[in-house]
């Protein structure tokens, strides 16, 4: 099961969130309830096309990401994390508006691990985040 | 650590304020975008005016809620679509395209006009200032926790037992001082009021003022009066039902179980029926918005296959459409007496009077002028819906029990065994009858009788799902419908039923008893016709009391 140092198996317990959406505002928000409310070390970025750099670098558990964004948006990052050996196991979970059911089954189906709405409730996202995080193996 | 929390704090409060004067450049902007796109001819800078704008909405409809202002979510998200929308579209200058556009635009404006940074900092300073793990400031309420203010001490102590037969708990209070400090420690989900207490004869209605904390608990006030004045006091004081004493307790319960799972009832569903699909869409984000569920039908010849199917609790349905028009196709809903009773609102740009009555005499209930204001479309819509469920449900339910009456149960079984057979799904049908309950009725009354009774139909409502139906079909007789079950499915579920049932204890002042039940289950595939499926089950019912009672038989049991 063990591959190298430069692989990061998720470990057991949540702990790092690596946060992406080119908002800047619920940037703020999301870093402050995840930290403040979840107790979770938090990273975050604006620009997806940095997601890989910013993974290697921080190691996350779980990646958050925003699907609507310029440049590159949320399949785009999880196709690029998944090129990379070293940060293809990481687990991604989208934030959409209102995600209907067939567009959380086609996001499930390039990868991703699930969908949360947006907009969200930011005492409660650590909550949702971790309940995902739990069923990961389902 | 307070410098970090300061901090924290000041940052946040930059935030929102940042967000805010954000969000008012932005709905500016958008509001000019609209205009500008619809004059401009050459398409590919239209649609990146159009583009623009709803980028702009998207983002304000990802933020607003979290930021703390949730009615910018709600007004920016019918407008990102709505730009969308526009962006196949060849021509743009389309006076009620333009004029629905403006109102939503406008609506959008003034969700983001006068927002005050200050109040969601409050709520998201928790966030702020914690260590970590903080739950919100809500306190847990008491489960099925109910306060009785009544200062009839014979009156209360009947009701609370009752009560407390179906799992509620009551805590009395016999005045408002008594209120007050019981309120303290304990937290209701809903309170039972009487109206005259030693404070006053209206007394009662003050005890939501009185502790802001229950401001918000619902309640439903109880008096020997009902003149139009004291009824008029409770509407005021935000009463949620008045009862005149004495009161079913029935009508109680069900009253009670409505406000306590109030956000489990299901959704408002509405059909769209508009050829137009840039409008209909509007329609539709508005009231998902809202919470409510929508079905879009842009062909009107196509309508019945989603009545059917979707079942809409109202029908939106526009005036003047090629082919067909509103007021034809509300006269061929109307033939039917299944859709008799399902609202429709016409959506209507006619100003003539006589044209609407018309349409009010062929099946319409209500208009809506085109352009539709979005929070007049909502009001509009919940208000009709609230209360055709009512009218529905006095009707179609059983007064004693509150579950589906016998033509009802009838009804349904053949509308589901159609879809059923229509989408190959198993089905089953269950008649249940309680043992020797005749004896029940003479040993200790009809009115424990009553409450065995209803207590089955309590638990086979906590135990079904929203999707089952379940009937009381005679004297003490029920029926349930169970869709996408197949037998073994069935069996268990009503075997687990039977059992739950065997251990209540039912008490009356003589003594406590226990009952217990039988049932039959039939199942399609197996049989295709709505007849035989009851006759089956009925005759597997009959096997089971003959082989012992208090048992379920299925197909081939002995």
């Amino acid at each position: 099961m063990q591959k190298g140092d430069q692989d990061f198996m998720p470990g057991e317990t949540l702990k790092r969130v690596l946060y992406i959406d080119d908002d800047p505002d619920i940037r703020t928000v999301a870093r402050m309830a995840l930290e403040m409310v979840g107790g979770l070390e938090v990273e975050d970025l604006g620009d997806g096309r940095e997601a890989v750099t910013a993974a290697r670098r921080f190691a996350p558990d779980l990646v958050l990401l925003d699907v609507m964004m310029p440049n590159i948006d949320g399949p785009g990052v999880l196709a690029n994390l998944r090129a990379e050996a070293d940060t293809a196991s990481i687990p991604i979970v989208f934030m959409t508006a209102k995600a209907q059911a067939h567009e959380v089954s086609r996001y499930r189906d390039i990868g991703a691990l699930d969908v949360v709405s947006k907009p969200f409730d930011p005492m409660s996202l650590a909550d949702t985040v971790r309940a995902i995080w739990a069923k990961r193996h389902d | 650590m307070t410098d970090g929390m300061d901090d924290r704090r000041s940052r946040l409060a930059a935030t929102i304020t940042r967000f805010v004067s954000d969000a008012q450049t932005k709905a500016a902007r958008i509001a000019q975008l609209l205009p500008l796109a619809i004059q401009e001819k050459d398409a590919p800078q239209r649609d990146a005016l159009l583009f623009e704008g709803e980028r702009l909405a998207h983002g304000l409809a990802g933020a607003g809620g979290t930021m703390g202002f949730p009615g910018v979510s709600h007004a920016a998200v019918p407008v990102e679509r709505f730009f969308l929308n526009l962006r196949g579209r060849a021509n743009l200058a389309d006076a009620s395209i333009e004029a629905q556009g403006d109102l939503l635009v406008r609506a959008l404006c003034g969700s983001v006009s006068g927002l005050d940074p200050a109040k969601p900092l409050e709520r998201l300073l928790p966030a702020a200032t914690s260590a970590g793990g903080v739950s919100p400031k809500s306190a847990t309420r008491q489960d099925r926790g109910i306060l009785l203010l009544e200062d009839d001490d014979a009156v209360a102590a009947e009701m609370a037992e009752q009560l407390e037969h179906f799992g509620y708990t009551v805590k009395v209070a016999k005045s408002l001082g008594e209120a007050d400090a019981l309120l303290k420690e304990f937290a209701p989900q809903a309170m039972i009021v009487d109206l005259g207490l030693p404070e006053g004869p209206m007394a009662g209605l003050e005890v939501s003022i009185r502790v802001p904390e229950h401001a918000d608990t619902p309640f439903v006030v109880l008096s020997a009066r009902g003149d139009l004045p004291a009824r008029l006091a409770a509407v005021r004081a935000g009463a949620a039902a008045y009862f005149t004493k004495p009161v079913p307790v029935g009508s109680l319960l069900d009253a009670l179980d409505s406000l306590i799972f109030r956000e489990a009832s299901e959704s408002y569903r509405i059909l769209i029926v508009d050829d137009d699909p840039l409008l209909a869409h509007c329609y539709a984000d508005i009231l998902n918005q809202a919470g409510m569920i929508t079905q879009v039908v842009n062909e009107p010849l196509q309508v019945m296959e989603p009545v059917e199917e979707f079942r809409p609790d109202l029908i939106l349905l526009d005036l003047h459409m090629p082919k067909c028009t509103g007021l034809e196709l509300a006269a061929v809903l109307r033939q039917q007496d299944a859709y008799v009773g399902i609202p429709v609102v016409f959506l209507s740009t006619e100003t003539s009077i006589s044209g609407h009555l018309a349409a009010m005499t062929l099946g319409g209930d209500d208009f809506l002028m085109k352009p539709v204001q979005p929070d007049y479309l909502v009001t509009a819509v919940s208000a009709r819906i609230a209360r055709a469920r009512v009218l529905r449900s006095m009707i179609s339910r059983d007064s004693l029990t509150g579950l589906l009456n016998h033509t009802h149960i009838v009804d349904q079984l053949d509308m589901e065994l159609s879809r059923a057979q229509r989408y190959n799904t198993p089905l089953a049908f269950v008649m249940i009858d309680i043992d020797y309950f005749k004896r029940v009725n003479d040993t200790y009354g009809h009115a424990a009788g009553d409450r065995v009774l209803q207590s089955l139909a309590r638990l086979m409502r906590q135990r079904f799902r929203r999707s089952d139906y379940i009937g009381r079909y005679g004297g003490e007789e029920f029926a349930i419908i169970l869709p996408q079950t197949d037998e073994i499915q069935a069996l268990r579920l009503v075997d687990e039923l039977r059992i739950a049932f065997m251990q209540i204890e039912h008490a009356t002042d003589k003594a406590n008893f226990r009952c217990t039940f039988s049932a039959g289950i039939s199942t399609f595939p197996g049989y295709d016709d709505a007849h035989r499926l009851a006759e089956a089950a009925d005759e597997r019912l009959y096997a089971a009391k003959h082989a012992g009672r208090n048992r379920v038989f299925r197909a081939g049991d002995k």
